[in-house]
């Protein structure tokens, strides 16, 4: 029996769909069976990010309605093995999908897969508990940004209520210079208000935009720090108790980089 | 006989139960300075002669106010049983009319956790929060407000009206405060926390001030009025 997380935020834009592919290709790549299952219906982005679009046949909402077999909407990815997407239907609402149906089609994936990651669509009503109901386990996806803060900690006491053991907090798009400036909230901030365990802070990446613009999960690309950050994530996602990245080593990091074009 | 000649006779013999009919059914005033057990059996009396007038069952709730007596356990278990036995009227309390009871201090709720944006903690009494208030998150108290942690979100004590109320915490940022009907909002640009501090009505101001002097405050009251 595999495990299923879903991977929410409350607020739009700070990461949802990104954080999905990324951690569900690490986890492929750490030699997991993998399937990702998008739940944003009417606005599906998970295929896109993942450059799986053009395969699409079937879809979650043909699958809970009975107009094919779960295994017939899973698209194999062209990279890996082990990897799966369940798409999102692009044509209905998010009420297509019930509670009930959805918790069904998890449970049978998680009999099939060691890891299910369900992309959660932004807002908390319908969506939301849909993308919820099948999960064991939660990681809500929040940036530096108050709002995005405010979110998540409506998210978490959402999750709270539906008695979700405690979920994991991924910090994303954090921009060390910023933080140092005092203009962007740093992470122990963050942490102290939202009071979760910490799964992985990613830092802020062109590399992650180019990627998904091409289609490509940025872990797939080795040398760019979200690409580490996330790989780091999905270890710890298997109990590999990698330590943190922080604003110090992110530092190091920065100022290794300025030497390097120094030096040229 | 010298004890006969103190003993109250018929005539001259006090009401030490007085049955008044309320809104919300009979309530039973019980004179404060007499002893119990006389009281008792007055109330036993007065019970029993209600008992065979009345013939409605179980439909009248009846509350009995004791006044400033406070009763012992069994004294409590003798008074409850005596109206146990009746089919006539249901007991509603002992702690006096219903109405009277706004203004008696309840059980203080306590809430172990991170109170967070969008739930709010509501309770008749005071209440005590072992943890964090987010941004967003609601405490409403008819009593006090205690935080043991970071006040970031927004507290109302004394909802019912009452001025007396206060609003303390470990770490004070809220959002906004409100004592009975008066309203304070942060002042914005949120400096480091104040530690220890709570916040008060001054006549029709709210003031915050250090925990340190909350025994002060509480002393200056009580020489008004009872304190919780």
């Amino acid at each position: 029996m595999g495990e299923a997380i879903v991977i929410t935020s409350g607020k739009g834009g700070v990461g949802k769909t990104t954080s999905s592919a990324n951690i569900g290709t690490a986890l492929a790549m750490l030699g997991k069976k993998v399937c990702m299952m998008d739940t944003d219906i009417g606005l599906r982005n998970l295929d896109v990010v993942m450059g799986l679009e053009n395969r699409i046949i079937f879809d979650v909402i043909d699958v809970a309605t009975g107009s094919c077999r779960l295994e017939q909407a899973l698209i194999k990815d062209k990279r890996f093995d082990h990897l799966y997407l369940l798409p999102a239907a692009q044509t209905k609402d998010k009420l297509a999908l019930s509670v009930d149906a959805a918790r069904l089609i998890v449970g049978r994936l998680k009999s099939q897969f060691d890891y299910v990651i369900i992309d959660c669509p932004a807002g908390i009503e319908h969506g939301f508990r849909v993308a919820i109901t099948g999960a064991d386990q939660a990681v809500v996806v929040t940036t530096p940004e108050q709002a995005a803060v405010r979110d998540a900690d409506r998210v978490i006491g959402l999750l709270e209520a539906e008695r979700m053991p405690s979920p994991k907090l991924i910090i994303n798009r954090i921009r060390p210079h910023m933080v140092k400036n005092g203009d962007m909230l740093d992470i122990d901030d963050i942490v102290n208000i939202l009071s979760l365990d910490l799964l992985g802070v990613v830092p802020d990446d062109e590399n992650v935009i180019r990627a998904a613009n091409h289609g490509e999960p940025t872990v797939m690309t080795p040398d760019s720090k979200a690409s580490l950050a996330y790989r780091n994530i999905a270890r710890r996602i298997l109990g590999d108790p990698v330590p943190l990245m922080n604003l110090d080593e992110d530092a190091g990091f920065f100022k290794r980089m300025r030497k390097l074009i120094g030096l040229r | 006989m010298p004890d006969s000649a103190s003993m109250p006779t018929d005539g001259e013999r006090r009401q030490l139960v007085a049955v008044k009919g309320i809104r919300n059914g009979l309530l039973f005033s019980i004179a404060e300075d007499a002893a119990f057990a006389e009281v008792y059996s007055e109330l036993q009396e007065t019970l029993q002669g209600h008992g065979r007038k009345s013939e409605a069952k179980g439909a009248v709730s009846a509350y009995v106010d004791f006044g400033d007596r406070i009763l012992s356990e069994e004294e409590d278990l003798a008074v409850r049983a005596l109206f146990s036995g009746l089919r006539t009227l249901s007991l509603g309390g002992l702690d006096g009319a219903p109405e009277r009871r706004g203004f008696r201090p309840r059980e203080p709720y306590v809430y172990k956790g991170t109170v967070r944006s969008g739930q709010i903690v509501e309770h008749d009494g005071d209440i005590v929060i072992i943890g964090d208030v987010n941004p967003g998150g609601q405490l409403i108290a008819s009593g006090d407000v205690y935080v043991m942690g970071y006040l970031r979100g927004s507290a109302h004590a004394g909802a019912g009206g009452d001025d007396r109320a206060i609003i303390a915490a470990t770490y004070f940022d809220p959002l906004q405060v409100r004592i009975a009907s008066v309203l304070r909002r942060s002042p914005g640009a949120s400096t480091s926390p104040a530690e220890m501090e709570f916040a008060y009505l001054d006549g029709e101001q709210m003031a915050v001030d250090r925990m340190s002097v909350l025994g002060q405050y509480r002393a200056r009251l009580h020489a008004t009025r009872a304190v919780l």
